[in-house]
């Protein structure tokens, strides 16, 4: 269980234009039910990417309030921030964020080796014959489609322990067929962990079935 | 654990030039070989100063008395206060006063075959300074035979020279050791004679030696003059050659056997090479340092990318450290033992080709340098950690 509690949060960058618009996000208050799944659409330019790397305190530039557990986030030191991205958040970025220049697998072996191991390493095999990229698991990163390597960036995010998932548009570059067996993936590993997802992303979709969706 | 390595090395080599690492090893190792081979060759220049196989025991001891100027004229005695002072410098190690004999004397043979005479005057020193190991030194009153010490240079004079104008026979130590003189003192009630033996040759110091219980017997009962003050000292000194010493005698219009001090010119010449070498050594070193922490920061910095995804991901900055310190210090201790094992070839190699000289250092480093060795290890290890910690922080905020 992780509790996550955002009070009149706004970025202070965006501040003059979220303050005219309606968003059940932006400077409310709002208690994230742990384990729901989430979707949060936002049209571009509302701060869709703002929101998830301000959730993960990839920024500070922000004015009210992110409660992980009860703790404002701006109070987590670095050595507690690591533990919490080791233990209790996970993220897929919309820049996908891969290392280049090793393989496919080690960049998802990095997140499963960084803290104790959730899965063994098989579970990287079995995960990528799953979303179909086991043939470039050897592959330099960097040479992978963005298709293949958004799906890498998928399930590095679930070789960790977690209670949030947080996702930016993680199905961008995946056609249909793919993009139903991500969905089916990170269910399945959500609900094998009772946790939570916020996924943001441009339009409504029907991937999976939401707890809530928000507007931003 | 090991894979977590495994992988960090991968995206941290890739990232970071293994040119540049080998640049930044070679030179550290260049410095370091040249700071502790300064560090060695000091301690092999104070074992050759120092030690007892190189030293000469003769040049230990200096006879010193003022010089004589016009301006002392008949005054040369030493005062207590300047013969204190010289007790307390750090390159004396013992003082020892020669006394005079203050009454006229002379001394001739007994023997009509070699017949022969001269006036003469005596000196004593405490029995520690004296280089003759002989039982017959010693006088009580009482005893007629007086022990004499002579110096070596009496009895060149007298083979070399006088025997030779005066047609007399040369003498070798044996026989002068048997000759029993007859010793003529002077004193106000008329002439006293007394016999007198030479029992050893010294080359320590130029005078006639006679003991000192005699000395102070003899002054006491026939002095004409009741001057008390020495005139002349010996000093022991581990290093006759010492800088300070001569600086010492000379600021205090002291004078003593030049020859045996002739090599403090060269020795302040050798200082001031040493001590070149030193600061040398200590601006090349920090620069090594320099280097190296420079390559840390260039290697953090070419590879800052990756550590702040590292980061992003979840990395604890702990994590990130302990990798880097594996990474960057394995290096310094190879680069060290290194240049300790290269020193110490050398120190051998040295020291073989010196003893071919006969000049005498030890065969293995010394343990300065090997203290040295482990100090910079320390300084490493620090500069590693300090520089890994500063930037990994600076990569966190």
């Amino acid at each position: 269980m992780m509790h996550l509690h955002i009070e009149n949060l706004v970025p202070v960058p965006l501040k003059p234009n979220l303050q005219t618009r309606n968003s059940d996000i932006w400077l409310q208050d709002v208690e994230f039910t742990s384990g729901h799944f989430i979707k949060i659409k936002a049209p571009s330019g509302s701060g869709k990417t703002t929101f998830i790397h301000l959730l993960y305190h990839l920024r500070n530039d922000y004015e009210g309030s992110i409660y992980w557990n009860n703790q404002e986030q701006k109070q987590y030191h670095a050595a507690q921030l690591a533990i919490l991205r080791q233990q209790n958040i996970s993220i897929i970025f919309q820049d996908l964020r891969l290392f280049q220049n090793i393989t496919a697998r080690e960049n998802i072996e990095l997140k499963r080796v960084m803290q104790q191991p959730y899965y063994p390493s098989s579970v990287i095999d079995d995960m990528a014959e799953q979303l179909g990229i086991a043939k470039i698991l050897n592959q330099r990163t960097g040479i992978c489609s963005y298709g293949e390597q958004q799906r890498i960036a998928i399930i590095r995010a679930l070789m960790q322990p977690f209670n949030w998932l947080l996702m930016d548009e993680p199905f961008s570059h995946l056609d249909h067929d793919n993009t139903a067996k991500a969905t089916a993936l990170i269910a399945e590993e959500c609900n094998k962990r009772k946790a939570g997802f916020i996924l943001t992303d441009l339009d409504e979709d029907t991937h999976f079935t939401y707890h809530q969706t928000l507007q931003l | 654990m090991k894979e977590w390595n495994n992988i960090l090395k991968q995206i941290i080599t890739t990232a970071s030039g293994r040119l540049r690492l080998l640049l930044a090893i070679i030179g550290l190792s260049a410095a370091l070989l040249l700071i502790l081979s300064a560090v060695q060759l000091q301690a092999n220049y104070n074992d050759l100063l120092h030690s007892k196989s190189n030293q000469d025991s003769v040049a230990n001891f200096l006879v010193v008395n003022k010089q004589l100027t016009n301006a002392n004229y008949g005054n040369t005695t030493l005062s207590n206060t300047a013969i204190e002072d010289l007790k307390k410098q750090p390159f004396v190690d013992a003082v020892g006063i020669l006394t005079p004999s203050r009454f006229k004397a002379s001394i001739q043979s007994y023997s009509s075959q070699f017949p022969f005479y001269t006036d003469i005057s005596f000196e004593s020193v405490p029995a520690a300074f004296i280089d003759v190991d002989s039982t017959q030194w010693h006088w009580a009153p009482g005893e007629d035979i007086i022990p004499m010490i002579a110096p070596n240079l009496f009895l060149d004079f007298y083979n070399f020279q006088f025997s030779l104008s005066q047609n007399l026979p040369q003498l070798t130590q044996e026989i002068v050791k048997m000759i029993v003189f007859k010793v003529n003192i002077q004193t106000p009630a008329g002439m006293v004679s007394l016999k007198g033996k030479v029992v050893g040759f010294s080359d320590r110091i130029t005078s006639l030696l006679i003991p000192e219980s005699f000395m102070q017997w003899a002054n006491t009962q026939y002095a004409t003059d009741n001057t008390l003050q020495p005139s002349r000292v010996v000093i022991r000194t581990k290093d006759p050659g010492n800088p300070a010493l001569v600086q010492y005698l000379k600021a205090h219009q002291l004078t003593t056997d030049a020859d045996k001090t002739r090599f403090s010119k060269y020795r302040q010449i050798v200082n001031m090479v040493v001590r070149i070498s030193w600061i040398t050594g200590t601006i090349l070193l920090l620069f090594a340092l320099l280097i190296f922490s420079l390559f840390i920061q260039l290697t953090i910095a070419s590879c800052k990318d990756e550590i702040q995804l590292l980061i992003i991901l979840g990395a604890a900055p702990k994590q990130l450290q302990q990798f880097l310190m594996q990474r960057f210090f394995p290096p310094n201790i190879f680069i060290i033992t290194a240049a300790v094992l290269i020193v110490g070839i050398l120190q051998y190699a040295l020291a073989a080709w010196l003893e071919q000289q006969y000049m005498f250092v030890s065969h293995i480093i010394s343990v300065y340098t090997l203290g040295t060795a482990l100090l910079f290890s320390g300084i490493l290890w620090a500069v590693n950690f300090f520089t890994i910690q500063y930037y990994i922080q600076k990569e966190n905020n």
